[in-house]
């Protein structure tokens, strides 16, 4: 076989084409990189955040970056597979408490990864009644259970819908011990079988979201579908972020009356229990820190330029950016508040 | 009024509707790919024109389907299945042409008469369709699956196939998206890495009508000649609308069937052509046609998946809720731009209530026009030397199973896994066709049956839950009975 000048610069050209997509750019991530997120939708929120997020990282740093939803279980496995940076996750709260209620398929993320910055966060976690429903607030509820009524809550269990719950039975625990067994779980899947659980009468309480559920709010009495929100989870500082104009019919005011501190579900007695749902970044934990230092600067650079805010808030998110080492922080402290919450009400 | 029809809006329906054929078309690629795809151009594009684009993809992917399963048997997205079983054996006796002319004729029926409905009903369906719960929602998916029987050449086998698709189907895990525990099962040891998710549905039903096909026609060999001389298209094969006589009954009730599914979150889309074809061949007078190349079965199963289209909009536009995996995309583009979708936004927004409207219109239109006039072109793929189209077919099934699901390399074993597997269970004079409705079905079913006795206790609840569940209950019994005479007729002819 010969080897002339042609074949050999076409030889070069070839590898150099094929290597192309593993190829570190200047400053360490590869040109083209997986985005995994741990969500199987791509109408969800995780995919709207990670595509806002991911299309300002390419611009930024000049690389192309894919959003893939794969659900948790594969994007964990496929970011286990890969340390050179080429494939990076988004996820939320679910990662850890996943873990904490003992899901199959779901490590504790702070072991097993490298927790990286914090880029948004949902603040529409809540839960409603029907419109008709003898509850009022989050007080009668609790009120109801210490009274030895059932409380039926439809939710999703093993994640971010339970966690509520878990704080719910909590709260009842610590006003009264003993009556956190009158609350009980009626489990469901999607949004559709939670709302589906209540209009069947199968549920007391449902596990909803502004987004999806604040309509049903603004239906006239009498119409069976009609909802009221009882407790919004998100923090009064997260809420407080959100556009005065809030959401169709329930305005940021609204909204603030439905979460701490003005409904109040303790966490001990003595604080209230609020949740979060923050979206934030996995790596693999063998993958050069210098990678991570490169997308923390510019997510940094993104953020202080100010238009990803406006994106996110297009979308009901509150802009959320915390650098790595501060995200793993905040998220250890929020994890060890759940899990001693989970703790408290096992076997209960 | 209609401001927001330009161009700009026709054009983007015209081009989504031709790209989600061409998506519909490849095997493994379906109207979700082809939505999920398309959604973040949406952002730039604003809602109305946005929209335009999703719903051309979406009408045109759910049509497209129709092609690989009449001209190859490969069913292109999962609720052709029931237009293959007659669409093929059509093109195999050299009416592809009018099979798919049928199937495109049947879709536009579908197509409108749902977009009707979701017109003209919306909110009043949508809150029928909360008085569905588990009970009535698992007695549908009963249902749909007595046509097990009615599909099986031998009975016996046929539901031993079904059950054994339903079994497969549920290898992995109980999801807890579906308010399962989450826990395995039914995992061999040693697998709980690759089958913690179970098997993907899309590389199963690609493995067992494509590779298996393929696999088959590789062990007969390529006889000399046997490729585009095979199939002669003649005068008495052409299309004519005259099939269409006697099938107004079939057309509109498959349509409606197709429209009832789609309103009712969680069935799925497959159960819309499955019903449709059961009861198509139920209140036929040919029965034992069905399976072999009756024009009825397309009709029914194509008008019943494109009445799935409209049905599917309305919970997602009257309770914020998606009727199928597609249409819950179309959700995040609503908020992509900011908009609510829920109980107030047909009342709230008219505007984008038109536009919807109007492109699913043209959509429709759009989609007829180009598949009608393109299809002399498509059906000449029957005669591509199959020695050149299969290996072709070959790459197009791995690249969609690889692709379905963004990228898991496990399904691609998984496709080779079932064509095998289809390959020598026709051997074993196993059925495919139970079989792959048992895998569509079974997880539904295992779920709404699970959850019905954990809602409401005992069995009873199935028979004493709502009138709606006697209904269902008169319609089962009415399936299997007919299924039992047509296999009794068979014997006796034979």
């Amino acid at each position: 076989m010969n080897f002339n000048r042609r074949t050999l610069i076409a030889a070069a050209s070839a590898a150099a084409f094929a290597s192309a997509p593993f190829a570190a750019s200047a400053d360490g991530l590869p040109r083209n990189v997986r985005m995994v997120i741990g969500s199987t939708s791509t109408g969800g929120d995780t995919y709207q955040n990670s595509a806002i997020v991911a299309e300002a990282l390419s611009e930024n740093l000049g690389i192309n970056i894919k959003v893939d939803a794969v659900g948790s279980t594969e994007a964990f496995k496929a970011l286990n597979r890969d340390s050179r940076g080429s494939t990076i996750m988004i996820f939320h709260d679910q990662s850890y408490l996943g873990n904490l209620y003992g899901r199959q398929g779901y490590d504790d993320p702070f072991a097993n990864y490298v927790v990286g910055p914090t880029v948004a966060i949902n603040p529409g976690n809540a839960y409603l009644v029907p419109a008709d429903s003898p509850y009022q607030s989050m007080e009668d509820i609790l009120t109801a259970a210490e009274n030895g009524e059932r409380v039926r809550v439809a939710i999703q269990p093993g994640g971010v819908s339970e966690i509520g719950f878990s704080a719910m039975k909590n709260a009842a625990r610590v006003r009264a011990p003993g009556s956190e067994e009158n609350i009980v779980a009626v489990n469901t899947g999607s949004q559709s079988d939670k709302n589906q659980a209540m209009w069947d009468d199968l549920a007391d309480v449902i596990n909803g979201s502004i987004q999806a559920n604040e309509q049903f709010t603004q239906l006239e009495d009498g119409d069976d579908k009609a909802m009221r929100f009882v407790w919004i989870t998100a923090r009064d500082a997260t809420l407080g972020q959100a556009p005065e104009a809030g959401m169709g019919g329930t305005t940021r005011d609204d909204m603030l009356a439905y979460a701490s501190p003005e409904t109040s579900v303790t966490l001990d007695g003595t604080n209230d229990f609020t949740f979060d749902k923050e979206f934030f970044f996995l790596f693999n934990p063998d993958m050069d820190p210098a990678i991570i230092d490169q997308i923390d600067t510019a997510l940094a650079e993104i953020y202080a330029a100010g238009d990803i805010q406006e994106r996110q808030k297009e979308s009901f998110f509150i802009p959320n950016f915390l650098p790595s080492a501060e995200a793993t922080a905040h998220l250890t402290d929020k994890r060890d508040t759940y899990a001693d919450v989970i703790t408290a009400i096992a076997g209960n | 009024m209609f401001e927001f029809i330009s161009p700009l809006f026709l054009s983007l329906i015209v081009g989504g509707t031709m790209v989600g054929i061409i998506f519909g078309s490849i095997p493994g690629m379906t109207a979700t790919m082809a939505v999920a795809v398309c959604l973040p151009l949406t952002y730039s594009l604003g809602l109305e024109n946005g929209l335009a684009l999703l719903l051309g993809l979406y009408v045109g992917g759910i049509s497209g389907g129709l092609v690989p399963a009449i001209l190859l048997g490969i069913p292109g997205t999962p609720s052709s299945i029931t237009t293959t079983l007659d669409g093929h054996p059509m093109a195999q006796r050299g009416e592809g042409e009018r099979a798919l002319k049928i199937g495109i004729v049947a879709s536009l029926a579908g197509g409108l008469i749902s977009l009707l409905v979701l017109y003209l009903f919306a909110p009043a369906l949508a809150d029928f369709a909360i008085k569905f719960s588990y009970v009535e929602k698992f007695l549908i998916i009963f249902f749909a699956l007595t046509v097990m029987a009615a599909l099986s050449s031998d009975m016996l086998m046929g539901i031993f196939s079904g059950f054994l698709g339903i079994f497969i189907a549920l290898i992995g895990s109980y999801d807890i998206s579906d308010g399962g525990n989450g826990k395995y099962r039914l995992i061999p040891p040693g697998t709980e890495y690759w089958l913690d998710g179970g098997f993907s549905l899309l590389p199963v039903l690609i493995g067992l009508f494509g590779l298996a096909a393929i696999l088959d026609q590789a062990e007969l060999g390529v006889p000399k000649g046997h490729s585009a001389n095979d199939v002669k298209v003649t005068k008495a094969n052409k299309f004519s609308l005259s099939v269409f006589r006697g099938q107004k009954t079939n057309v509109v009730r498959s349509s409606l069937i197709g429209t009832f599914v789609g309103i009712l979150p969680g069935v799925g889309g497959s159960a819309a052509s499955i019903l449709s074809y059961t009861n198509a061949k139920t209140f036929s007078k040919n029965p034992e046609n069905f399976g072999k190349g009756e024009p009825a079965g397309i009709i029914a199963s194509e008008s019943g998946n494109n009445g799935l289209t409209g049905g599917a909009l309305v919970p997602l536009l009257s309770l914020g809720i998606p009727g199928d995996s597609t249409t819950a995309l179309l959700i995040g583009a609503f908020t992509l731009q900011g908009i609510q979708v829920g109980p107030l936004f047909i009342g709230n927004s008219p505007e984008t209530w038109n536009a919807m409207i109007i492109a699913m219109l043209i959509a429709n239109i759009a989609m007829f026009i180009m598949m009608y006039f393109a299809i002399r072109y498509f059906a000449k793929i029957v005669t591509v030397p199959k020695h050149l189209l299969f290996p072709i077919i070959l790459m197009m099934c791995v690249i969609g199973a690889y692709t379905i699901n963004y990228g898991i390399m496990f399904d691609v074993w998984t496709l080779l896994i079932f064509g095998i597997f289809g390959w020598v269970a026709t051997k074993l004079r196993l059925e495919i066709a139970p079989f792959i409705i048992g895998f569509i079905l079974g997880p539904s079913a295992e779920v709404y049956f699970v959850k019905s006795l954990e809602s409401f206790g005992d069995l009873t609840i199935f028979v004493t839950k709502s009138w709606i569940a006697v209904v269902l209950w008169l319609l089962i019994i009415g399936s299997i009975a007919g299924s039992v005479m047509i296999s009794r007729k068979s014997k006796t002819r034979a």
